[in-house]
């Protein structure tokens, strides 16, 4: 790589993190005047009932609720750059604490989700594409229709029922059986932790209850990554440099993989990164049908209290994610591309 | 030595021992905001800690009278101000220490200084006087008549183990994750969005005769058919929260059991007397009350896991008085419209959507509305939306949909909250309808500061008359607390006073 293309490269990456702390910020102002706008009062909510109005007056202030909008958002910025998302008025845990025993949790059904979705999604675009208008390829046609239809909430429940409750070959809920509840990791991530501490059977249990939740959630996405797929590999597939390749003798295989597939991965890679976003959005039906912990749920509990700091806490953790996979993407983009690697300020 | 032998207690507390077996698992839809028993009027918070805390008196469960716990027993001065309570001398908490009357005091001046929720129900409250180590006397500003039945909400905490923790919050972000507490068991796992774990406590005091569980696990899981299908495979033993069609088909199945508790939370439509002009008119709320079938509501919607209203109170209460709400009767509901020229008026109601009971009698009263010429438009909001739009005369709705839920089974818990003008939605309370009547407030004031329950019961039923004759509130259902159990669980009762919670302590599994 020439001393340029560094250049080019690193400059890029500096730009894109500029524009994404700029986006982090006014992230956090929009759902911080939503939560403000949206009707609610927290103070209400936490007095409890025939508080009488001194009362939530008086918690009001103590709640720093009584201040104008402005100024609570200067307070929360303020203690956001020393990195404290401030403190939930109904758990009266740090917002960060709460998130950061939640995260991993939903973190690691997004990880197994992906995983389903490349796993599967990928393959069946490329099947799809290279046996286009056979029976084959209608009949991926047609499972990608009812993926991408088939409401997430329904779906779950239904695998729960005939997986899981009738035939019993995956639990019904939870990230762990009952006999393994006690196990602690420093991470949070289960399957990690567990071959970090040589719990196999803990290892195995967990793999065993994010089945069916990770395949549940991926299904919408598999469809979106298996159609991109197809698409953007039958266009690579009719331009000239393919015709020359094969011309050259290549073998088909290496004509799909190595040089019309690599091809095709851009716009698939963009997508992906953005999904993870989607995903974690996602999570929280998934978490609901399976009973396990997450910021989905954590989220939910949040507006239905107007706990504005554990709404905004989840949202600009949710918004970092989804920022930073895109990032990632874009400098994946400079490997896959070598053509951005020559201008990409130009690109940005 | 006194450490000493404080540690061999502790060891030999924590230690397996005999009396108890197996663990409970019970589903529950809703995750706990914490543990502090500062917010044990929310029923996620009181349903851990009503076995792991001890209160000065206690409504045990399947009995609507209070009885003692802590307090061995106590007395009333003359004028009604002050409470002298003797209390047991072979309490310890979960550390071993013994309980004394200063941590009933540190326990009460605390909950004053957080601005707790359970002090809510105690507004006379004054202060506490430690006589000696077992006795105390709690002062009140004004007589108070429910106050014996207000403290079995007041958990007594640990002084010494709290006082170093308060910080500068009143030890709220200590004792959301913390317990300390003298009850039968102990929180041993607490990861609020998953499971909550309790340990049978063998120091407990009260010693443990008869088949009692040693673990009990609330596994948080909101999902109504989760819920099902982990009771079905046996993973839980208790779930509360399934569907009403679910509960109806589990009923003739021997593998369960369905308990149907006499609940005390009713369910109303409260009119808003201070309204628009129409709704200040206590004749055309006459006609909106009898414009709501509670029966239909009763058999279609509850599926019979209900009583009947009769009135703002339920009926089995002391101090109720029968027929003082008009009845459903549509006919005469559409003459006075017709008669008064009324036809063509449209009325906002708000509700919670999210919940099905109200979503249903939201839909029956427009349906019937429409019959007699009312346009009834709809607001589906969240609790905290809905409970903002009240605090304003001008942004409060025609009519608002709110459930009632008593801290403790006496007619002031349900008939002040919901009827006295100091606690209108635009002071604070949950008297929606905003309902302001100088001669209910005196009646209800002289009811409080009444020790005598004969008179107390001749004027909640006086004001049930006055609410009644003013047309306030529909009172829309008396739902039963449905909780459907596997066959295994022994003991399970329901308990009036800490509605929506189980005994887990007086539960054993077969």
């Amino acid at each position: 790589m020439s001393f340029e293309s560094i250049k080019n490269i690193s400059l890029y990456i500096i730009q894109r993190i500029v524009l994404t702390i700029i986006a982090l910020v006014v992230l956090s102002f929009i759902t911080f005047s939503l939560s403000y706008i949206v009707p609610g009062d927290a103070a209400l909510v936490a007095a409890g009932p025939s508080a009488g109005k001194e009362k939530i007056e008086q918690l009001r202030v103590e709640m720093g609720l009584n201040l104008p909008f402005y100024e609570q958002y200067f307070v929360y910025l303020t203690k956001l750059s020393r990195g404290d998302l401030g403190k939930s008025w109904f758990t009266h845990q740090p917002i960060l604490n709460d998130i950061k025993d939640l995260l991993p949790a939903s973190a690691e059904l997004v990880f197994f989700a992906m995983l389903f979705n490349i796993i599967i999604a990928i393959p069946l675009g490329v099947l799809a594409a290279t046996k286009r208008d056979s029976k084959t390829d209608f009949s991926i046609r047609i499972l990608v229709m009812i993926g991408a239809g088939i409401p997430i909430f329904w779906l779950g429940l239904l695998l729960q029922h005939f997986l899981a409750s009738e035939t019993g070959l995956f639990p019904i809920a939870g990230r762990l059986s009952f006999s393994n509840r006690n196990f602690e990791g420093s991470t949070g991530f289960l399957f990690f932790d567990s071959v970090v501490q040589g719990e196999w059977g803990v290892f195995w249990d967990s793999i065993w209850h994010i089945i069916l939740p990770a395949f549940t959630l991926s299904v919408l996405f598999i469809a979106v990554i298996t159609r991109t797929t197809r698409s953007t590999l039958m266009r690579a597939l009719e331009e000239d440099f393919i015709t020359l390749a094969r011309s050259k003798g290549i073998s088909e295989y290496r004509v799909i993989i190595k040089h019309a597939l690599r091809n095709a991965l851009v716009p698939t890679v963009t997508i992906l990164g953005m999904q993870v976003g989607w995903m974690m959005g996602a999570t929280v039906l998934v978490e609901e049908i399976f009973g396990r912990p997450g910021i989905g749920k954590y989220a939910v509990k949040a507006v239905t209290q107007s706990d504005i700091h554990g709404v905004v806490g989840v949202v600009l953790i949710v918004g970092i994610i989804f920022i930073f996979s895109n990032l990632i993407v874009d400098i994946v983009h400079l490997f896959l591309n070598p053509r951005l690697r020559k201008n990409s300020i130009g690109n940005l | 030595m006194k450490k000493l032998l404080l540690l061999l207690f502790v060891f030999y507390s924590t230690s397996i021992f005999a009396g108890t077996r197996g663990t409970l698992y019970i589903a529950e839809n809703e995750t706990p905001e914490n543990l502090d028993p500062a917010n044990a009027t929310n029923s996620t918070v009181d349903q851990l800690l009503v076995g792991v805390y001890d209160a000065l008196v206690q409504f045990t469960a399947g009995e609507t009278t209070v009885s003692p716990r802590i307090a061995k027993s106590w007395s009333v001065s003359e004028g009604g101000k002050k409470y002298t309570f003797n209390l047991r001398s072979d309490v310890r908490f979960h550390d071993g220490s013994k309980l004394t009357a200063e941590d009933v005091k540190f326990t009460l001046d605390r909950l004053v200084a957080a601005k707790g929720n359970t002090m809510n129900d105690l507004a006379f409250y004054k202060g506490a006087e430690v006589v000696d180590d077992y006795t105390i006397n709690l002062l009140l500003s004004a007589p108070f008549g429910p106050f014996i039945s207000g403290l079995s909400r007041i958990y007594i905490m640990n002084k010494d183990l709290v006082k170093p923790n308060l910080g500068d919050d009143n030890g709220r972000s200590w004792l959301a994750v913390n317990e300390a507490g003298s009850g039968p068991y102990k929180v041993t796992k607490y990861k609020p969005t998953e499971e909550v774990v309790l340990e049978a406590f063998e120091g407990y005091w009260n010693g443990w005769s008869g088949n009692h569980v040693s673990k009990v696990v609330f596994v948080y899981i909101s999902e109504p058919s989760t819920q099902l299908a982990l009771l079905k495979s046996g993973d839980v033993h208790i779930a509360p929260d399934l569907t009403v069609d679910d509960k109806v088909d589990l009923k003739g199945n021997s593998d369960f059991k369905v308990d149907i508790g006499a609940a005390a939370t009713p369910l109303y439509f409260q009119l808003n007397t201070q309204g628009k002009k129409l709704m200040q008119n206590s004749l055309f709320r006459k006609a909106l009350v009898m414009a709501f079938d509670r029966e239909l509501h009763l058999n279609q919607v509850l599926r019979g896991f209900g009583n009947m209203p009769d009135g703002p109170l339920p009926s089995n209460w002391p101090g109720h008085k029968k027929g003082t709400e008009a009845g459903f009767d549509l006919s005469s509901a559409k003459k006075i419209i017709n008669e008064n020229g009324w036809a063509g008026t449209r009325l906002l109601v708000r509700y919670l959507p999210a919940i099905e009971e109200e979503k249903r009698a939201v839909e029956q009263f427009q349906s019937n509305l429409k019959k007699i010429g009312i346009t009834l438009d709809t607001e589906g909001m969240t609790w905290p939306s809905q409970a903002a739009t009240v605090q304003k005369l001008e942004t409060t709705s025609d009519i608002n949909m709110i459930y009632n839920f008593p801290s403790f089974p006496d007619p002031h818990a349900i008939l002040n909250t919901s009827f006295n003008g100091k606690l209108t939605g635009y002071n604070g309370g949950y008297n929606w309808a905003q309902y302001s009547s100088g001669k209910v407030d005196a009646l209800l004031d002289q009811a409080a500061s009444s020790s005598d329950q004969n008179q107390r019961a001749k004027l909640y039923s006086k004001v049930q008359q006055m609410v009644g004759n003013d047309h306030v509130v529909i009172t829309v259902s008396n739902p039963g607390s449905v909780v459907v159990m596997s066959n295994k669980v022994v003991g399970y009762k329901y308990n009036v006073a800490h509605h929506q919670t189980f005994n887990y302590m007086d539960i054993g599994l077969k």
